[in-house]
This record gives structure tokens, sequence and C-alpha cells, in this order.
């Protein structure tokens, strides 16, 4: 399964990354804010993208907004913080196809995310 | 992050990413208080306080977490609510503050130890201003009722419509639990009446309100989700799609009885607003395209593997002049071979080039550190400064930047605390009222220039000469001193810590130790200063350590090594340009210039046939803007040599900077031309 991870923090990216890679998925790309995450999207055409939504120059929502107009059929998870229960709303009506919420651990992620499989 | 590999990797990571944010917050915040208000950076703040809350608690610093999260509260609402008197000034020093916070518990981590401090103190005066502002801004009621659902909910109606056919339809109730772990169990309820509709309609859940409540989690967490729907689709789909939900525990689905007996007949219709139009859709596109093609993709890398690099590099360069010039290779026609050779050395200076300029950083971060200093000091001490700082993009080796960045510190201090005079002072002689501190940086030849210049009281020359007899430097009634000799004395050992000193605006404070961090990457400091006017501290240090272009000599049986950058010409001597003073000391006259001659052989004691001035060959030198002539043998090339330090068991030796390899396998020491000179 092929996977693209936006984030703003390298840190998470990475985080997020190794948790994936062990688990048997591929990581395809990495994407610092929304606009890189839709450029990335239509190049790297990937199955799966988990989503910050908190993002400088363009955030998550926006970014999923964007991918699911080009591709309804997208499959993209959003990444949230605590708190941030509005804004995951207004994710899910834009068609995120789930969430999670940070701080995550690596069982969290893999048991969430194999449901796309 | 099971493993411990990985974890280590990932602290290196959270630690340079956090200081790196730490670093933009605080050069954000301070700019914008220049720039004359916090207002234009609350969003980016806010990002800021967000991401490092987040990296935080994935690592389970829960003290840094807590502290951020309640600063992004903070911001949170400065974005959203804009009240219209916030006390920014207390809340930069809020913010600073919890930065000073981070990076010290980041430092503790960065060391291997735990990140134990207490931000309590620091949390609650974010709350208290927190509090102090919703209590101001009263138009704004419910704050925990965030701003954005409220816009969000029109977008989102549901709709009953009376349906006319429902035929072949059953009807489900289900009761679903999610994992203990997932956070937000209401949204995830909401998810999943949000994807059904697209298969089911008449969709009845409880609890009800679990959009508007977010408290409702809890219930759902306890006591489970019922939905109740009616759908065409099969029992195996709905159960493929309770199956496909993530974090979905565990559901139970029956089937009740017709759905047409049961319910009014309902169907739930969801608007959606706000798609994204094609023609927006492609100007985002072209946008990030735009933005993509400037922005350059970075790694880190461990320092500890540049370092290697380099010196693998410089090994390269010692190898390459071994082959290259051989001494086997002495009078052999070998056209094939020199020109391989030509291209092995072209390739080598474009690797060792690009390794330097690989660990070429800006000066940038280390100065906009400075404005952190001047900007605590001025308040800690009441006075009125500003610092400028000017070519700020100057390139040094990132080794360099290191061990010149507390020396640099020290001098924006003592110009801070020494040099600018308390307003009042300023204003009694004429001058601003703000003292001006300038950092400047600029490239000079093979060396980069930093200049610290403070336009206060300036050093009080009678002072230090009156220091220097205390303590034996000159004796009485020398005159012959120059203005820049005196100064340099305060950078001697011993003239700190006194209070004569320190009462003169006592640059004596640790200057020594300034000095001595600076020469040990190869620079040079010196101090001029006018009295009234101002002290300007200038240091040279160089671009890079590692390797330099040289010109080796011959002295007798030894070998010396020039810096290229050094040399201005070499020249035979002529007789007549040759003039001797009253000392008998020897000059050379050039261009209408008088330049003092030192014969290398006698400098160092080399035992030499050449001792005739007209038979070996001069190369004249320039350091401090004095030109001086060195005598020497014979030239031997230009090669590149890459700089070792002299072994420990050789005492430091004025006017020999360290030594080097050379293509015969040979040593020769490099020049120190400074310290020849003086």
């Amino acid at each position: 399964m092929k996977v693209l991870i936006v984030d703003d923090a390298v840190f998470i990216r990475l985080t997020l990354k190794a948790m994936l890679e062990k688990n048997g998925y591929q990581v395809i790309g990495e994407a610092a804010n929304g606009s890189e995450a839709i450029l990335k999207y239509n190049q790297l055409k990937p199955d799966l993208v988990t989503m910050d939504i908190t993002m400088p120059q363009m955030d998550g929502i926006a970014a999923l907004k964007a991918i699911k107009k080009m591709d309804p059929s997208g499959k993209v998870v959003m990444i949230s913080a605590m708190g941030q229960e509005s804004t995951v709303k207004e994710a899910i009506i834009a068609g995120a196809n789930g969430f999670i919420v940070k701080p995550f651990v690596e069982d969290q992620v893999i048991r969430g995310l194999s449901k796309f499989k | 992050m099971a493993n411990n590999d990985s974890k280590a990797s990932m602290l290196d990571l959270f630690v340079f990413e956090t200081n790196q944010m730490l670093e933009q917050l605080e050069r954000l915040i301070l700019d914008s208080e220049k720039s004359g208000g916090l207002e234009v950076a609350i969003n980016e703040v806010f990002r800021i306080m967000h991401t490092l809350k987040g990296s935080a608690a994935m690592m389970m610093f829960n003290d840094i977490c807590s502290l951020a999260h309640s600063l992004e509260d903070v911001f949170y609402y400065l974005r959203e609510a804009k009240p219209p008197r916030v006390d920014y000034s207390e809340l930069v020093d809020l913010v600073l503050n919890a930065v000073d916070f981070i990076k010290s518990e980041v430092m503790k981590i960065e060391n291997g130890g735990n990140p134990n401090g207490d931000c309590a103190d620091i949390s609650e005066r974010s709350k208290e201003f927190l509090s102090a502002l919703k209590a101001n801004d009263l138009s704004l009621t419910d704050t925990s009722q965030r701003p954005v659902s409220s816009e969000l909910k029109p977008k989102y109606s549901i709709g009953v419509a009376n349906i006319s056919e429902d035929e072949g339809k059953s009807r489900y109730e289900a009761t679903i639990y999610f994992d203990e772990d997932c956070g937000m169990e209401n949204i995830r309820a909401f998810t999943i009446v949000h994807e059904l509709s697209d298969l089911a309609e008449d969709i009845v859940y409880s609890p009800k309100d679990i959009l508007e409540n977010d408290t409702t989690s809890d219930i759902i967490k306890n006591e489970g989700f019922q939905i109740a729907f009616a759908t065409q689709n099969s029992l195996e789909m709905v159960q493929k799609f309770f199956c496909k939900t993530m974090f979905l525990k565990e559901f139970k689905l029956n089937a009740v009885a017709d759905a047409n007996s049961k319910k009014p007949k309902q169907k739930k219709t969801i608007v959606l607003d706000d798609p994204i139009t094609n023609e927006a859709m492609n100007s985002i596109v072209k946008e990030v395209e735009q933005q993509t093609e400037g922005t350059q993709s970075f790694i880190s890398v461990n320092v500890s593997k540049m370092d290697m690099l380099m010196d693998l590099v410089g090994e390269l360069v010692i190898a390459e002049a071994m082959v290259t010039q051989n001494p086997e290779l002495h009078g052999l026609r070998l056209d094939k071979f020199y020109k391989s050779a030509r291209q092995l050395r072209k390739i080598t200076g474009e690797l060792q080039d690009t390794v330097m300029s690989i660990r070429m950083v800006p000066l940038s971060a280390t100065f906009h550190k400075m404005n952190r200093i001047v900007r605590d000091m001025v308040r800690k001490l009441d006075k009125k400064a500003e610092l400028e700082i000017i070519g700020e993009q100057t390139e040094v080796d990132k080794n360099i930047i290191e061990s010149i960045s507390d020396p640099l510190m020290h001098l924006i201090r003592n110009a801070v605390d020494h040099g600018i005079e308390p307003a009042r002072e300023r204003i009694a002689q004429g001058k601003s009222e703000v003292g001006k501190i300038r950092l400047e940086a600029k490239s000079a030849g093979g060396d980069v220039l930093i200049m610290i210049q403070d336009d206060g009281g300036g050093l009080k020359k009678e002072k230090i000469l009156r220091k220097a007899l205390e303590r034996g430097l000159i004796e009485k009634g020398d005159i012959s001193l120059t203005d820049s000799q005196i100064y340099s004395f305060i950078l001697q050992p011993g003239f700190s810590t006194n209070d004569i000193v320190t009462e003169f605006s006592g640059r004596g404070v640790g200057m020594d130790v300034v000095a001595r961090n600076i020469e040990k990457v190869g620079g040079r400091i010196s101090v001029d200063s006018i009295a009234g006017e101002g002290t300007t501290m200038s240091i040279r240090i160089p671009l890079t350590l590692a390797i330099i272009d040289g010109m080796n000599v011959k002295v007798g049986g030894a070998n010396y090594t020039i810096p290229i950058i050094a040399i201005k010409e070499s020249f035979r001597l002529k007789d007549q340009n040759l003039i001797k003073d009253t000392d008998n000391n020897e000059m050379i006259m050039i261009r209408g210039e008088c330049h003092p001659v030192l014969r290398l052989y006698e400098r160092f004691q080399v035992q030499t046939a050449v001792t005739d001035l007209r038979e070996g060959i001069m190369v004249m030198v320039e350091a401090d803007g004095k030109g001086i002539c060195l005598f020497a043998d014979a030239l031997l090339g230009q090669q590149q040599v890459v700089v070792k330090a002299l072994p420990t068991y050789i005492k430091k030796t004025k006017g020999i900077a360290g030594c080097t390899l050379l293509g015969n396998g040979g040593v020769s020491l490099i020049l120190d031309v400074a310290g020849l000179n003086s």
C-alpha cells in the first residue's frame, strides 16, 4: 500500500514513516504543507494520504478538498491534535476517510489504517 | 518508536526540529515587536505552538506539551476572537519565557538528561493571561465553543424528506464501540453517520447531539453509539461497511422488522457546501507548482559525518599531490599521465569546493540570537539601545560559527552593559537617546570580518595605560605605544575582574577568554575606540579551517607554506630599493612605501647558503594593512594544503599557524603572517 505523509513537522513525518514502513506500508512521498501535498498527490498517486491539519501556506482541510475534488475515491486520513474537534468535523464533511488523534502510538496508527488495506 | 534505535534518532530529530522552531519563534516575536505589533505574527505563533505541542506529546514530554498547549490556547483566542485590547508586551515576555523554558528542557534532553523542569508557573501565567483577555472582552461570552463549529453548522444541514417508495429495504439497528484510545469518539460516530448516508437512509442515532456537544464522546465511550437505519443493501454489505471503519472495536448489528412499519418515512439528505470549483482548483495547482519550483529540498546530516567527509577530502588532496608530484616522476616524459593528473586535480578541486560549500552556514542564526540578548539587557539595565545587523547572509564554516557564538555574545553584552551610556547621559552629550550597536559581517578575501560597533562612551586610554603600568605590561614613560596597542591591552588576561576597569566601560571582563576563543579558530580580534564616540571590535576569522591555498617556499633544508591570500607580490630585490634605517633595520622601498624585511632563515634559525638578499626571493605579505617582505631561498610552487594543527609536543610558536604534508611526503610549516608581523 502506497502512502503519502503530509505534516509540517519533519519529526512527525519520520515517526509516521518509521511506523508505517515497519508494518509493510510503502511510504512513497512526504509533503510539508497542503500545496505540496496536492502536487505530490498528482505525481505519485498514493493509495492513502495521512494529512496533518494545521500547516503553513495551505492547511490540511484545503488540501483534502482539493484532493477529493481531483480524485473522489482518494483515501485521506486526517491527523489531528486533541481539541480540534470542529476542524475534524469539517474534514469529515469534506470527505476525509477517517482521522487519527495525536499523540498516537504505533499500534493505534496501524490498527486504524489497516481498515484501508 | 518501538525499538530503541529508532527512538534515539527520533529524539535527535525532535531536538533538532524543536530548536529550529524555537529559534524561528523567537525571531518572529522579536521582529514583530520591533515592527510595532505582534498581531501580524499571531497565526504563525499559533501554528508553531501547535506543532511544538504535537511533537512533544509524541515524545511524551508532558511539561513542554502542556506549556505549548496553554500558549496555543492564548493565540487561538487572539486569532479567532481578535480582542481589541491586548497587552502585547506582557505576551511577548510570556512567550519568551516559555521559549526559554522549552529551550532549557530540550538542552537537558539533548544531553541525555530528563526534562524535569517545572513549567507550572509559566503555564499558570499564560492561563491567567487568557482569562484576563476573556474577561476584558465580554462580547464573546463562551469561548470554549470554537467559532469554527458555529460557522460549520449551516454547511451541514439534515433535511427531512418523505420517501414514496421503499421496496426491499431492511432495517437494522447497531450498537458500536470504538477502541479505547482512539479519541474524539463523537466525531468518529459522526463519521459513521456521514458515510452511512451514502448507502442507507432513514438514519436515527443516539446520543443525538454528537456534532454540537463534545462531551458525548464520553457517553459513546461508555455506552456505545446506537444507530438505526434502513437500506437496500445486503447484510453483508453493511457488515463490511462497519468493518472498514477506523478504530471500531466491535459492533452489534441486528436486523429489525420491516422498515416501513416501524418509522415514519424519512430521508436524510446531506448538503455539502463549499466545493472547490474547477477554476479555483487549477489556480491552486498552478500556484503550487510555482512555489515548489523555487523551494529546495533539504536533508539534515550529522555534523560528525561532515567532519569526516572533510577530513577524507583533505587526505585525498594530499594523496593527489603525493601521486602527481611524486619525486620518482622527475625527468620522465609522461604526457598522458600528466593529462590524466590534471583531470584528477580538477575533480578533487571541485569535490573540495562542494564539500566546503556544504559546510558553509550563514551567520544569520548566530546574529539573530544577539537581538534577544540586547532586548533582555536593555530592559534589565533600563537603557535604550538597538541592534543593527548587516551582512547576516555571510557564510562561514559550521565549526567556526559554533566557536564564535560565545565570544560574539560576550562582546555584544559588553557593548550594551559598558559601551552604551544611560539615556540621560546620552542626551546630555547631545547624542540620540537610543544607543546604536551595529553588528556587521563581510567577506574579506579568504577571511570573514565581523565588526561590533557601538556609539557609546568609548575606552578611556589613560586608565588602560595606568592599569597596564600597574601590571608591569609597560614601562613608565613609554610613549611609543600606538592607540591600538594600548587598546589591545584589554585583551590581556588579568585585565578583567578589576573594578577599575569595569568602571571605565570595562571591556576587561573576560576579554582574554574572548580573544583566546577567537584565536583558537585561527581568528584575530582588534580593538579600536574613540573617546566619546564609541568602540569597534573587529574580528577576522578564516572562512574555513581545513584547506587553504598555499605558496611553498624553501629556506635551507626546510619548507614553509605562506597562505596565498596574504601574499601581495613576490619579486627579486634590486639594489637601489634596499634601505637601512638608523638601527640597521633593513627596509625595502616599493612604490614609495617602506616595508621591513624579515629574513626567514634568521627568524626560524635555519642554516642556508642563500643569505644575500639579491639571490633569494622576496615575498611581500600583508596583514592588518601592514606589508612585510619575507626573504626565502626560492619559491617551490603553489599548492592546496590541508592545515593540520601542530602536534601537542611542539610548543606554540609565534608565526607558525600549523603544518601540512607536501606531495613528496615532507612536512611544511604554515606561516601565520599576522604573527610574524607583530
